[in-house]
């Protein structure tokens, strides 16, 4: 469920984007928009373990998009992730934040459940998309 | 003329709780849940909230860093009250480890405040509390005092109509006197470990306005959640409840299920007496205890029987399996190493009002005591009186039975001085005949009644006890050494 949100919902955003910056921006983006709903609840070290966890699952599929900022803080570390993607085709980027953002979900949902992930993050998902008039619903 | 202000209480939705808090949580109460880490804080703080927030009267839960909200949210979860679909319209839970992270705790209270006020809740939580008082005390430059920012703070919550608890481990530390002071209400819980058993224990410390139940009450934590089992307590004015005098005046008798027993007794059991049958093991005070169970299922008076020592194969064990299964008497056979007396007394309470129950069995005192944690044991006299007192004022009739060692120097009837407790005493006794060994069996005392003061010899059949003559042939039975009546004694 939640690996069809998020495809729909990048898709709503970049999908066809010519340009990888395009992708990073939506990328980015919708992570900050999760990552906004979730600090009130868990943290911003909650959210912040939980998304280098994802990078680091990465590191096999996308080498390339393991930064370097190890002990910077969500915001640098994000910055750099953003670059990074920004920096490849548009379909790399895309399949790379796909990847990163499914593994955070997950992983989130590993931990403390699909249903109150699914409710936490629900806003996301049904949120007005900045680059169309389109609007996924959960 | 001026009305007195009436102080709603809330129910906890916690079993017990409110029994034990004197009826319930007074509205718009500031509450402190003190223990030390494992206790059950954050449990019994989120079994209150998922009972009590609703959509009309919703609840904050603000997390410090005492326990991750991560792991708080993913533990917590497995029990049934987290109600997944009450978050976020009626339950909502923020973190405030940024804001405490500053030290300083004008700030923080400012996001409490804030949070508040955007979402009007009813109930508010902290958990947990030591540690925004721990990173205030470091911060040594910080401009709000911590008893000024708890005043306010409690000042705040009421004023907003909130019913407010903080958890934390207040009790342990000199610092949190101050909050002591501000609180309406303290409950402490603690977990005490004895041998390989742990029993965790619930007292309230306070509680304005209100009488609560003393001392400290056990509770357990299940999936369900917490269940308190208060600490029994007798009225004083039971006694003269209109049930009870009714039993006591009835001068109805009992049928004990053997014959020639009713007899020795003096024409049955009186209605609402507890009888103690004690004797040495095999002398047949299970079986005994089975035959007054289901002489009462023929009489149509139901019983009860909490049930320490079983051993399936025997036959009057299936007649007592088959009685429990047709649902003709209740059962409690528990098995837990951590159990209370006050949790067996409440499960005995409820079982009996739900069978009602005129005749009740505990079989034995012996496994009794071994199955109570051992941290119950040094007060299991204690307690037992408590549990008799409390059957009496229910006016059920009890028998109790009893291991008793078989010492003929000693005639004792309990091990654990409950023969005073009881109002009729069976002992049951070996002797030796012969090179055989003999049961006997002899009424010692009927409370204001007369009774069969005789020596009677028994067996045990498969249709049950069956009592035979009084022993007249012998005496100094109950010395151990028999001796015949009647034979000319050698001379020496």
């Amino acid at each position: 469920m939640l690996r069809e949100k998020i495809r729909i919902t990048l898709e709503h955003h970049a999908g066809g984007a010519a340009d990888a910056s395009v992708v990073a921006e939506a990328v980015t983006s919708t992570w900050t928009q999760m990552a906004d709903l979730l600090t009130p609840v868990i943290g911003t070290r909650g959210v912040n373990v939980i998304l280098r966890r994802s990078l680091h699952l990465m590191r096999m599929e996308c080498p390339w998009l393991l930064t370097s900022e190890e002990h910077g803080d969500s915001a640098a570390l994000l910055a750099c992730l953003k670059a990074r993607l920004a920096g490849r085709n548009p379909g790399d980027a895309l399949r790379a934040g796909h990847g990163l953002l499914i593994n955070f979900t997950e992983l989130l949902a590993t931990l403390i459940g699909e249903s109150l992930t699914e409710r936490l993050l629900g806003p996301v998902w049904a949120s007005p998309d900045p680059f169309s008039e389109n609007e996924v619903e959960p | 003329m001026s009305k007195k202000v009436t102080i709603h209480l809330l129910s906890t939705g916690i079993p017990g709780l409110d029994a034990i808090l004197g009826g319930g949580l007074p509205e718009f109460s500031f509450n402190l849940i003190s223990g030390p880490p494992g206790s059950g804080k954050t449990t019994l703080a989120h079994h209150i909230m998922f009972a009590l927030a609703t959509r009309e009267k919703p609840a904050l839960f603000f997390t410090v860093l005492g326990e991750p909200p991560l792991k708080m949210l993913r533990y917590q979860q497995q029990f049934s009250f987290f109600d997944i679909g009450k978050l976020d319209s009626s339950i909502r839970f923020v973190n405030l480890c940024d804001d405490v992270a500053t030290g300083n705790l004008e700030q923080v209270l400012a996001r409490m405040t804030k949070e508040i006020a955007a979402f009007s809740p009813a109930l508010v939580f902290v958990d947990s509390f030591r540690t925004v008082i721990q990173d205030a005390q470091i911060q040594s430059g910080d401009v709000m005092g911590l008893k000024l920012f708890i005043q306010q703070l409690g000042t705040f919550l009421s004023g907003w109509q909130a019913t407010s608890f903080l958890m934390g481990e207040f009790l342990s530390t000199n610092v949190s006197l101050p909050i002591l002071t501000v609180a309406d209400g303290l409950l402490s819980l603690e977990q005490s470990v004895c041998r390989n058993s742990i029993v965790r224990k619930i007292q309230v410390l306070k509680m304005r306005g209100q009488s609560t139940r003393p001392g400290m009450h056990t509770f357990r934590i299940t999936n369900d959640g917490i269940a308190v089992y208060p600490v029994t307590l007798v009225l004083h004015d039971t006694i003269g409840a209109p049930g009870i005098v009714d039993v006591l005046r009835s001068n109805k008798r009992l049928a004990m299920g053997v014959p020639r027993l009713d007899e020795m007794l003096g024409g049955g059991l009186p209605s609402g007496y507890s009888l103690l049958v004690a004797g040495p093991s095999g002398s047949g005070k299970t079986i005994l205890a089975t035959a007054f169970l289901a002489e009462g299922v023929r009489q149509g008076e139901p019983g009860v029987i909490v049930a320490f020592e079983q051993t399936p194969s025997q036959s009057w064990v299936r007649a007592l399996d088959d009685m429990v299964h047709a649902g003709e008497i209740g059962l409690i056979n528990t098995r837990t190493p951590d159990l209370s007396i006050d949790e067996i007394v409440q499960d005995l309470t409820s079982l009996i009002h739900r069978f009602k129950a005129t005749r009740v069995v505990i079989d034995s005192l012996s496994g009794f005591e071994l199955a109570v944690a051992p941290t119950f044991r040094e007060d299991f006299r204690e307690s037992l009186f408590r549990m008799l007192a409390m059957l009496s004022t229910l006016g059920v009739t009890v028998l109790i039975t009893s291991e008793l060692e078989d010492r003929y120097i000693d005639l004792r009837f309990s091990p654990y001085g409950a023969a005073f407790l009881t109002d009729a005493i069976i002992v049951q006794r070996y002797i030796e005949v012969k090179s055989s060994l003999q049961r006997v069996m002899a009424v010692v005392k009927v409370r204001a009644s007369a009774h069969s003061t005789e020596i009677r010899r028994y067996k045990i059949t498969q249709e049950g006890i069956v009592i035979g003559d009084p022993v007249t042939d012998y005496e100094g039975i109950l010395g151990g050494q028999p001796t015949r009546v009647h034979t000319p004694e050698p001379d020496r």
